[in-house]
């Protein structure tokens, strides 16, 4: 299972340029263009019907692009051979195993049908098994598995032929926080093992086990950054919160906010608590000390902060319309 | 080349193993699948006994007198009419048919004896209350039957008084041999001329006497009805009604089945969205359908092997033909079948649609593969309708296999393959659509 050994990981595995797939008049996935570094967990995040899928869906060859072009393991998908299929494992959005077989026989059809060998196929399913924490429940049925289990068990059809390159949509959706915390986890031993997990999500919140965050939205892709750098971009900056003992003078204020790395106007979160937007926090950071103790503030507390995804992402998309409508 | 070969295989086994294992996993639909034909057949079988309908008669004789009674009492050598009762009333024997309580009311023509002197036909009325055509034409037959016995009992009378009549004139014309054997004696010798004309006279007295001896001599039914006729069919086996229909039920049956199995299998896929997956795994369409194809075929074919043992074994259906003819001829018959099913489910959108279309396509077997209608009766440009089940050729084949103990016949055999090879070609080109981009 571990590819780290054998597999070159340098490069991209997906590259995109202009990408466009429309339905009749509808644009569902708008020039898009980016790149998949090899052996990074590549979050795909937006709302509900923003195109995620349809952007998978171009990937795995299942649409053929409007225009423009993508690349995956330096092939065009729609002309991928069985070996190039071979490296891929795409997990669907809903449950599509056979309900009547159990979750051993699932996936030994799965092996089947991605031409897996019997020789050690045994053992290769027993492990993955345990690797999605279900080799207890190997004889039940899959429709007796709970809504969890069942994505347990596709994301272990998925990787059954053990491929360079994973697609999931949505793989959290619709199961309870722990269980997608967990996931998480797998998606993490996953990249570990030198596997490229391509993860579409509508929980923003999410972002923060990604490498690199792609932001959809209605058909187009606004950005792609770090988490931390969606947050840079969300604000304009870094987030500096200063509590203070006592109540903060507007005249203070208005000193803080003449500093030349602070960016904007400050935030008042109440009397004693403000917000400050600055370039850099680490470099920000002792110059505002600095600044506060010249202008007698007395500074409790001062710390980064990094709002929600939840916030990133509305601040981001609210970003994104604004532009829109000036434009207009 | 052995790797992709290998892997063909194993591709090729995720579905043959997968269709099996989800038709095993529901033992009551097994169950149902071997024990509802044999049922059906059983009780049909019980069902339809090898005889013909009895019609409960009434007669109407207006005017009864002698020959009213006998018309009556011919109907004994007529074991489809059931000699009900007797009424004067026509009208009241008309409320009796209406009111179900007999089948046939027979209208005895009045004065029949003096009709027929006077040198006309006299006419029976049968009246009936059915509705069915086949029915009717039964009732239609049996009153021609009816009427030619009653023809029959009626010549057969007056040959017998004909042959009673012939014994006094047999008596005369022995008289008149006598006389003329005295009148030849008396001829004067050199009279050459009127001695040849009374030897002549003489010959044909004698031979009119025998004619009259050899009529008398003969029974009134042989000169009444000097043929009569025997049909016997080659097998030299008479078939019960269950015997006719239990090879077409199987091919109905296995028809049905791989037609309602294949059409939900890929449209379920379809519905489900595995067919995504497939999309982007290494399998092809083609690979997808022969393992479909192979998993069916072999539940398909144990279960045609259950039945039919049942069917021979317990219902004790003739089979004359080879059983290589039979296995030969029922793997064509599931893999054209298949053929269909698999069409269906490319085409529907939905397993409503699938599962109707499957009906339809029942519906139309009954009725126009041959199941209970002959083909032959059938108008030329339906046949083409005909002829394009499976079950048709299937019938055909078993019937002639297991009835008739004959060989496929060849043109039925590479028909009907050729529809299932062409199904099959169409099938994998509608899926690789459906896989492709």
């Amino acid at each position: 299972m571990d590819l780290t050994k054998n597999k070159n990981l340098s490069g991209d595995v997906v590259d995109a340029q202009e990408l466009t797939k429309t339905f009749g008049e509808e644009v569902a996935v708008n020039s898009l263009t980016m790149k998949v570094p090899r052996g990074t967990i590549f979050g795909f995040i937006g709302p509900s019907g923003c195109g995620k899928t349809t952007t998978v869906r171009l990937m795995t060859g299942i649409l053929k692009p409007t225009s423009g072009q993508v690349a995956v393991l330096g092939k065009q998908p729609i002309h991928f051979s069985k070996s190039d299929q071979e490296k891929i494992g795409y997990l669907i959005q809903n449950f599509v195993l056979y309900p009547e077989l159990t979750v051993w026989e699932n996936l030994n059809f799965a092996a089947s049908f991605y031409g897996v060998g019997l020789f050690g196929r045994h053992g290769r399913l027993n492990k993955l098994l345990e690797f999605v924490e279900l080799k207890e429940a190997k004889g039940k049925l899959a429709r007796a598995l709970s809504g969890g289990m069942k994505r347990r068990l596709s994301l272990a059809a998925t990787l059954v032929h053990n491929p360079e390159l994973l697609f999931l949509d949505e793989p959290t959706a619709g199961i309870d926080p722990i269980l997608r915390r967990k996931f998480w986890d797998y998606f993490k031993g996953l990249q570990e093992q030198g596997h490229t997990l391509f993860i579409t999500t509508q929980y923003v919140g999410e972002a923060a086990y990604c490498d690199l965050v792609g932001v959809m939205y209605e058909g187009k892709l606004l950005m792609v950054e770090s988490p931390e750098g969606l947050r840079h971009k969300a604000y304009g900056g870094d987030i500096i919160g200063i509590k203070t003992t006592e109540w903060i003078r507007y005249e203070n204020r208005k000193k803080l906010e003449s500093l030349p790395f602070v960016k904007g106007k400050i935030k008042v979160i109440n009397d004693q608590e403000i917000e400050i937007v600055v370039d850099e926090a680490n470099t920000a950071m002792p110059a505002l000390m600095e600044a506060s103790k010249a202008a007698r503030i007395n500074v409790e507390k001062i710390e980064q902060i990094s709002p929600p995804f939840d916030d990133v992402f509305v601040r981001l998309i609210e970003k994104e319309t604004t532009n829109v409508q000036k434009i207009l | 080349m052995f790797k992709r070969f290998f892997k063909f295989l194993i591709r090729i086994s995720s579905f043959m193993s997968k269709e099996l294992t989800e038709i095993l996993r529901q033992p009551k639909l097994i169950l149902t699948l071997v024990l509802g034909p044999f049922l059906v057949m059983f009780l049909f079988g019980l069902g339809y006994p090898d005889q013909n309908r009895t019609l409960r008669t009434t007669f109407v004789a207006e005017d009864p007198n002698s020959i009213q009674r006998d018309m009556k009492l011919f109907t004994a050598s007529i074991p489809a009419i059931a000699d009900q009762d007797t009424e004067n009333n026509k009208e009241l024997a008309l409320a009796k048919l209406a009111l179900n309580q007999t089948d046939l009311v027979i209208l005895i023509p009045k004065n029949a004896l003096e009709t027929v002197r006077s040198n006309q036909q006299a006419k029976f009325i049968i009246y009936h209350n059915e509705v069915d055509p086949f029915q009717i034409a039964y009732i239609n037959s049996i009153a021609r039957i009816y009427t030619d016995e009653v023809n029959r009992r009626i010549l057969q009378s007056v040959t017998e008084t004909g042959q009673q009549d012939a014994g006094s004139v047999q008596g005369n014309l022995e008289n008149a041999i006598t006389k003329t054997q005295a009148l030849k004696q008396a001829i004067p010798p050199g009279d050459t001329n009127t001695a040849a004309q009374v030897s002549e006279l003489e010959k044909d007295l004698t031979t009119v006497q025998e004619q009259l001896t050899t009529f008398r001599s003969m029974g009134s039914d042989v000169l009444v009805s000097p043929f009569t006729v025997d049909t016997t069919p080659l097998s030299n086996v008479e078939f019960t009604p269950t015997d006719f229909f239990a090879p077409a039920v199987i091919v109905l049956l296995l028809q049905h089945l791989s037609i309602t199995f294949a059409s939900l299998s890929i449209v379920r896929e379809r519905r489900s969205g595995i067919i995504e997956l497939f999309r982007v795994a290494p399998i092809t369409a083609f690979e997808t359908l022969i393992g479909k194809f192979l998993s069916y075929l072999l539940f398909e074919i144990l279960l045609a092997g259950v039945i039919t043992i049942l069917a021979v074994w317990l219902l004790k259906i003739p089979m004359f033909g080879l059983w290589t003819n039979y296995v030969i001829a029922v793997i064509i018959l599931l893999f054209t079948s298949l053929g269909v099913g698999f069409f269906i489910s490319l085409i529907s959108e939905t397993d409503t649609q699938a599962v109707q279309y499957s009906m339809l396509l029942l519906l139309a077997s009954i009725f126009f593969s041959g199941f209970f209608l002959d083909l032959r009766l059938m108008w030329q440009p339906i046949k083409v309708l005909a002829w394009s089940l499976p079950a048709t050729y299937g019938i055909r084949m078993l019937q002639d296999i297991m009835l008739r103990g004959a060989s496929i016949p060849p043109l039925i055999f590479e028909g009907l393959a050729l529809i299932g090879i062409g199904l099959f070609l169409v099938n994998w080109i509608l899926l690789r659509r459906r896989m492709e981009a």
